[in-house]
């Protein structure tokens, strides 16, 4: 960036329209502006940041010439603005910066809306156009955080030299360098790796592993529990063969014969009746589930109503349908082959009923319904009886089976009770083997009721382990996204620190170099550190740090000497505008500060005092000046003129 | 000519009921699963919301339970159709298959607590409790 012109019209003290023009030579690259303090120097200097930046009072009103304030009549339109032209990358650039008000009667003038910022550029071609986002654009010429290190307060910069200012110099170095894209990759690339870390978090909860070994564990209990129901099957089976065998010489002992044939009969009645008994509850199971039409009765009652009452009121022609109707008002004629008219007394009656009548649809839905319902009472009661029969049938059956259940008890008592010893063994040894086929029934029964919720935890488990397969896929395709956004981010770090290092580094040797010619006592002042710290420091002859002892003039070349060595190592084009660079220098620092100075610098901008520049340090900026101006103040206005020095 | 309308075909609970649904039904033993399928369990709860005079709308995660075609012509239709009637008292709704579900669904929806209440956690055998509901019912 190299600045043209700059044009203040209504600006502070400068009243009216005022130009001036920089220098762009590239030998005499020094534009100096002369002025006595309070001429409009720091005006000067301010209207360049407030028209590139909007930097400025926030009271914008006070940038308005009070002159031309003064001078306004009241409802006059009063305009303040600053334009700078300037060339960048070839191309140039107009911005402008406007205020506008009007003056009131009691003399202010308020501003009408916030300040307004345009920006035209003019391509190589010649053409000319409106730049859409100019405050973008003209960050991305010269940042706002970056210009304070190219146009900047002479009076100011000393900061960079002060010993806790570490963080400025990194932060300069940050921004003029723009380590930001950098960082801003490495951070981006963080944030994403992150936030797949953060979801992988949310589905990686390490599942399927556990889940598998849940359904192995089941399925090894399914399979244990099968066999041993096989296995209990057999033993069911072996103590029946057994009570068989009992129950076969029982029948062919003389003295058990009689008993054992007993209970053959009453086991067969008592299979038949259990069987009887079983189908019974089976059936009273059917009736009871159907039972909800005996519940509903009332609501059977009260939708019937509803429908009949529809039929009653004749809303319901059933004889009559809609479709049958529409056909004889289509055919015009009667049922009885007789023609009838419109609007005569068939025709108003078959209009009523076509208007009263229902679609054909519903109007079978409403009889199908009616008719299906008028039943349920009659079921009803039916299931009732039913019910209630079966019901007294199952007491019956409970009294029949316990009746043979006992009468067998009492056949096994005698049997054990006999006085030969191998009837009663043998009924014992009976007696023995039903036991435990009621116990093996028992534990039967026992694993069918956890095979079946076996079954169940299976059907669970295996859907649980199908989404946990699904989330495990998500979860690897995860993990590389993150890893590689990780690599990527670890990567760009390295680039950044090496870049960092490297022109810390070249930052460093180049304000050693500065410094080394700025610096009048150049045989004291060995070095210039800039550590990783980004600590700026001095190492004195003796190799010691100097920077606390550093004069206020020597921590103004320190600071200036690491901003243009900061400007030649970014390589960025842009001009160095000083407001009173001197003031607090001594001859020395000045003499050598304008003997080097312009070397350092595409472009440079002096605002300074006739005191600031004179002797040794005027000769030494001579050969550099290509444009030079003097701010006159008025004493009987109090604005000031800009007026060109002739050399 | 079918002029019912019907956008859904599917009969929906309340997730929170599911469980009282699979006991149930779920076993081989009549006297502690006296249901067969969960249709029966359904119609059973919503004549039994309608009964006590409660519906309540399915406000949490539903779950789809069978479909339409396993209600039966001859007494479930009927049944179906008789509760939203006797509920709206309009014969149009005969033609509004998703309004006959609605209303069966949130009958069913306030009946089966009372079923849970009565079947299960009552001392007895569910089958036999169940019996006891319908006489109570009678007797009633």
């Amino acid at each position: 960036m190299k600045l043209d012109r700059i044009t203040l019209e209504n600006f502070r003290q400068y009243h009216g329209k005022q130009r001036l023009t920089f220098s762009k030579d590239s030998k005499r690259n020094a534009t100096v502006i002369h002025g006595v303090n309070g001429a409009g120097k720091t005006s000067l200097f301010l209207a360049i940041n407030w028209c590139l930046y909007g930097e400025g009072p926030s009271n914008t009103g006070e940038l308005m010439s009070k002159e031309a304030v003064s001078g306004a009549r009241e409802g006059e339109t009063i305009s303040t603005s600053v334009e700078l032209a300037f060339i960048h990358d070839g191309e140039r650039y107009l911005v402008s910066r406007r205020l506008v008000g009007v003056k009131q009667l009691d003399g202010s003038v308020p501003v009408a809306n916030l300040d307004d910022f345009t920006m035209m550029r003019t391509k190589r071609d010649g053409q000319a156009e409106r730049v859409n986002n100019p405050i973008g654009r003209m960050n991305s010429i010269l940042p706002s955080n970056v210009r304070t290190y190219f146009i900047f307060d002479g009076e100011k910069i000393d900061d960079f030299a002060r010993p806790e200012e570490n963080e400025q110099v990194r932060y300069a170095i940050y921004n003029v360098l723009k380590l930001e894209v950098l960082e801003r990759g490495r951070n981006h690339l963080q944030a994403v790796a992150n936030e797949y870390r953060k979801e992988l978090k949310n589905i990686s909860r390490g599942e399927l592993h556990e889940l598998v070994e849940q359904e192995e564990k089941a399925l090894d209990e399914k399979q244990k529990a099968i066999l041993r129901k096989d296995q209990l099957e057999r033993e069911i089976e072996s103590a029946r063969r057994k009570i068989s065998d009992i129950d076969g010489r029982l029948r062919e002992m003389q003295s058990a014969s009689g008993l054992a044939h007993q209970r053959d009969i009453l086991d067969g009645e008592l299979t038949k009746r259990q069987s009887e008994s079983d189908q019974l509850v089976s059936n009273i199971r059917d009736l009871a589930t159907n039972g909800f039409i005996v519940i509903a009765q009332s609501a059977v009652e009260k939708a019937l109503s509803v429908l009949d009452g529809k039929r009653e009121r004749g809303e319901i022609p059933s004889s009559i349908r809609q479709q049958f109707i529409q056909d004889l008002l289509e055919r015009m004629q009667c049922i009885c082959g007789r023609a009838f008219d419109v609007g005569g007394e068939e025709h108003r009656r078959l209009m009523a009923l076509m208007d009263s009548s229902l679609p054909g649809s519903l109007e079978d839905n409403v009889l199908d319904t009616a008719a299906a319902l008028r039943p349920f009472s009659e079921r009803a009661q039916s299931l009732k009886d039913t019910l209630d029969r079966s019901m007294q049938r199952r007491a019956e059956l409970f009294d029949i089976i316990r009746g043979l259940e006992e009468q067998l008890d009492d056949v096994s008592r005698q049997l054990k009770g006999s006085p030969q010893e191998e009837i009663s063994r043998l009924e014992k040894q009976r007696e023995d083997f039903r036991a435990d086929i009621e116990s093996y029934k028992l534990e039967q029964g026992s694993l069918e009721t956890r095979l079946e919720s076996l079954a169940l935890e299976l059907a669970a488990l295996k859907k649980k382990i199908d989404a946990a397969k699904k989330d495990q896929t998500k979860e690897d395709v995860l993990t590389r996204k993150m890893s590689l956004a990780q690599r990527s981010a670890d990567a760009i770090d390295q680039m950044y620190q090496t870049f960092a290092d490297e022109m810390r580094e070249r930052i460093e040797a180049k304000t050693k170099e500065v410094f080394k010619l700025l610096i009048w006592k150049d045989s004291h002042f060995q070095d210039i550190k800039l550590g990783p710290d980004y600590k700026l420091d001095v190492i004195d002859r003796y190799g010691l740090s100097a920077r606390p002892d550093l004069s206020a003039g020597e921590r103004q070349v320190l600071s200036l000497s690491f901003i243009t060595a900061m400007s030649r190592v970014s390589e960025e084009e842009a001009p160095l505008v000083m407001d009173t660079p001197f003031g607090r220098l001594s001859s020395q620092h000045r003499n050598n500060i304008t003997e080097h100075i312009p070397e350092l610098a595409d472009q440079l901008v002096l605002f300074v005092t006739d005191e600031e520049l004179r002797d040794q340090a005027r000769a030494n900026l001579e050969p550099r000046i290509g444009a030079e101006y003097r701010l006159e103040f008025n004493r009987a206005t109090s604005c000031t003129e800009i007026v060109e020095v002739n050399s | 000519m079918n002029e019912t309308i019907a956008s859904r075909d599917t009969v929906v609970i309340d997730e929170g009921v599911h469980d009282v649904y699979r006991i149930l039904t779920e076993g081989g033993d009549a006297l502690s699963v006296p249901f067969r399928t969960m249709k029966d369990v359904f119609m059973f709860a919503a004549a039994l919301g309608y009964e006590r005079g409660e519906h309540r709308p399915l406000t949490g995660k539903r779950l789809t339970i069978f479909r339409w075609a396993q209600f039966t012509p001859q007494t479930d239709i009927p049944l179906l159709k008789c509760l939203a009637i006797a509920r709206i008292g309009d014969i149009s709704v005969l033609l509004k298959q998703d309004d006959l579900l609605t209303t069966a669904e949130e009958y069913a929806n306030a009946g089966i607590h009372e079923l849970r209440r009565s079947l299960l956690t009552e001392s007895g055998q569910p089958l036999w409790n169940l019996v006891a509901l319908l006489v109570s019912q009678d007797n009633g």
